[in-house]
């Protein structure tokens, strides 16, 4: 069992961009993700639930690899096809399978920039993504 | 008999049932999801005794649902403590004119004794639903679709007349020309402003044989084409296709290994024809791209309308007809149904299929009139229905699933088909109808002014103004 790595720093981000490229699930499943268009993600963790400053992940995914993975400084980042917003106790509830992105994007607890339509219609890709941001051992901050 | 029951039953000729004699299959539906039991259970002789139900029901501060043969999966053909008319009692074909094309039948008739009744004469209703076995007032109380809906919409658009026994305890006569704003918000009403006790529906006239050709496409845009022109090339009298599971084996779906499967489309259009005058197979076929063509099928046209009582019976003897239904039923916009089917069935494990299948049926979106029947705008348009049997064990692990398939249906541009598992807030209600959302509380005012009929799914409350949500 892989001791857990602190949440938004850069050592976790390599395990995250280590376990998705390790991924088959991944693979295969976002096989046509950003493929002929922008499928990198901005992933915003709205501060609340443990988590005292908002943290925003950049990942460029492309084709069933991640190419990059970081903790990134605002909301905005130039390289992004989709951002997701959400407050933090609400992601820890999708990693910890309580809530599925799908229903947190759907009924709009989960807010999207960028083409929802193409997001859903790739919701395995995305599925698949969940998954292996929830299989890298994680210390999350600790509820106040 | 207790003192309620004794002053219902003096009111009523049909039998009248308290709570605890009511056999547990109507205290749920064919969902097995919702379970209530009423307070009374009335199997009606006739309109007298559905007006004088709502009478006491009023008088009494009872509600009053009804049901039919309890095929729907939401909270619909059930009641929680108040009255429950089992319309099944009033199942007479009253009269059949042939050569006005018409048959006038109480509600609680099941459409294959109608066509048991017409098979003589050599008519049949337009449009029938594939299960025969519910009953005429239900359907039209949802709208009723089935493979013949692409050219003749949907059952309620082939009603000519209706007797309507409103909440408010008038028995009223309506059609699309006699009380036009009834008899629509009773057609798809899902009973929210009246009771239907007779239907007077258009027949047609049937020719012996049908042939039926068993297509197979590998690839879902392809077929959507071929479905297409089909619709157009008014060849066809019916149409029908399905998303159809090849298992391929197991992969990791969220880190846990799952069967999953390849999926293929058959396409089964079907011709009517007299044996005179045999089928042109390739006249007919002439401009589709089938992967394989695999079967050709003549039966005789009523034994074509009853095709898939067999496979209903064999779901009932494995036992997977007393699973949970969550049936997820939507007619999607044409353009985003390949989208949509790309979301949904990569990860849609094919063992959920067993005792249920997944639909697609093509269909166009000028054929209905229907103002409470939503469905998308565009020329074309799909019906598509994940219809699994889940044992009922499994049913708190596959619920987040159906939703997903629910909500994507819907962010599609969708909109769901009401017999199905719906499980709206009251804000997604508004969305599904719409602009008929206001006109809709506006007759469940006028027509149940005590709010009285089918409570439990629709939020319509007659006593709040529309634009005032419940919570």
């Amino acid at each position: 069992m892989r001791d857990p790595i602190p949440f938004g720093t850069p050592a976790w981000c390599a395990a995250l961009r280590e376990e998705v490229n390790a991924s088959s699930e991944y693979r295969n499943a976002a096989a046509k993700w950003g493929v002929g268009f922008n499928g990198n993600l901005l992933l915003d963790f709205e501060a609340d639930g443990g988590l005292s400053a908002p943290l925003h992940l950049f990942l460029a995914l492309a084709g069933g690899r991640c190419d990059r993975a970081e903790f990134v400084a605002g909301r905005a980042h130039a390289e992004t096809g989709f951002s997701l917003r959400a407050p933090f106790s609400l992601w820890r509830e999708i990693l910890e399978r309580r809530t599925l992105a799908a229903t947190a994007i759907l009924t709009g607890k989960m807010k999207v920039e960028g083409d929802k339509l193409t997001l859903l219609k790739h919701a395995g890709a995305n599925r698949a993504l969940i998954h292996c941001v929830a299989s890298v051992p994680t210390e999350f901050p600790s509820p106040r | 008999m207790t003192a309620l029951r004794k002053e219902f039953q003096a009111k009523v000729a049909g039998s009248v049932r308290a709570g605890g004699e009511v056999s547990p299959a109507q205290t749920t539906n064919f969902g097995h999801l919702f379970h209530s039991t009423p307070r009374l259970l009335l199997e009606p002789r006739g309109a007298d005794d559905v007006v004088a139900a709502i009478a006491f029901a009023r008088a009494k501060g009872l509600t009053l649902s009804t049901r039919g043969a309890g095929h729907s999966q939401s909270h619909v053909g059930l009641s929680d403590g108040g009255i429950l008319l089992s319309m099944v009692s009033m199942g007479r074909v009253l009269r059949v004119d042939p050569d006005a094309l018409t048959v006038d039948v109480e509600a609680g008739l099941a459409w294959g004794d109608l066509l048991r009744h017409l098979e003589p004469l050599g008519l049949a209703p337009p449009v029938l639903t594939n299960n025969l076995n519910v009953t005429v007032g239900g359907t039209l109380s949802i709208a009723g679709i089935g493979v013949a809906s692409f050219r003749h919409g949907t059952q309620g658009d082939q009603v000519v007349e209706l007797d309507v026994a409103t909440g408010s305890g008038e028995l009223v006569t309506c059609g699309p020309d006699r009380e036009p704003d009834l008899f629509w918000s009773v057609i798809a009403g899902l009973g929210q402003v009246g009771i239907i006790t007779r239907a007077r529906l258009r027949l047609r006239r049937v020719k012996p044989m049908t042939r039926t050709y068993y297509l197979l496409y590998d690839d879902a845009r392809r077929f959507m084409e071929d479905a297409r022109d089909a619709m157009n090339s008014g060849r066809w009298d019916h149409l029908e296709s399905w998303a159809s599971p090849s298992p391929q084996g197991t992969k990791p779906v969220n880190g846990r290994r799952q069967i999953f499967a390849r999926w293929f489309f058959p396409f089964h259009p079907t011709v009517e024809f007299d044996p005179k005058a045999p089928p042109n197979d390739e006249a007919l076929l002439a401009g589709l791209r089938p992967t394989e063509k695999l079967y050709v099928d003549d039966l005789p046209t009523y034994e074509f309308f009853a095709r898939l009582l067999p496979v209903f019976d064999l779901w009932k003897r494995g036992g997977t007809w007393e699973h949970v239904h969550a049936w997820t039923e939507s007619v999607l916009p044409w353009e985003t149904t390949p989208d949509l089917l790309d979301a949904i069935l990569p990860d849609l494990p094919p063992s959920i299929l067993v005792g249920g299948h997944i639909l697609l049926w093509p269909a166009k979106g000028t054929t209905s009139r229907s103002r409470l029947f939503m469905r998308p705008e565009g020329e074309n348009l799909m019906g598509f229905g994940v219809l699994p049997a889940i044992p009922p064990q499994f049913w708190t692990e596959a619920k987040p699933m159906v939703e997903v398939v629910s909500r994507l249906s819907v962010a599609m541009g969708g909109k769901r088909y009401l017999s199905g598992y719906v499980e709206f807030t009251e804000t997604e209600w508004r969305d599904h109808f719409g602009p008929m959302w206001e006109p809709f509380v506006q007759a469940k005012r006028q027509w149940d002014p005590d709010g009285i009929l089918n409570p439990g799914f629709i939020p319509l409350d007659s006593r709040r103004p529309a634009a005032v949500p419940t919570a």
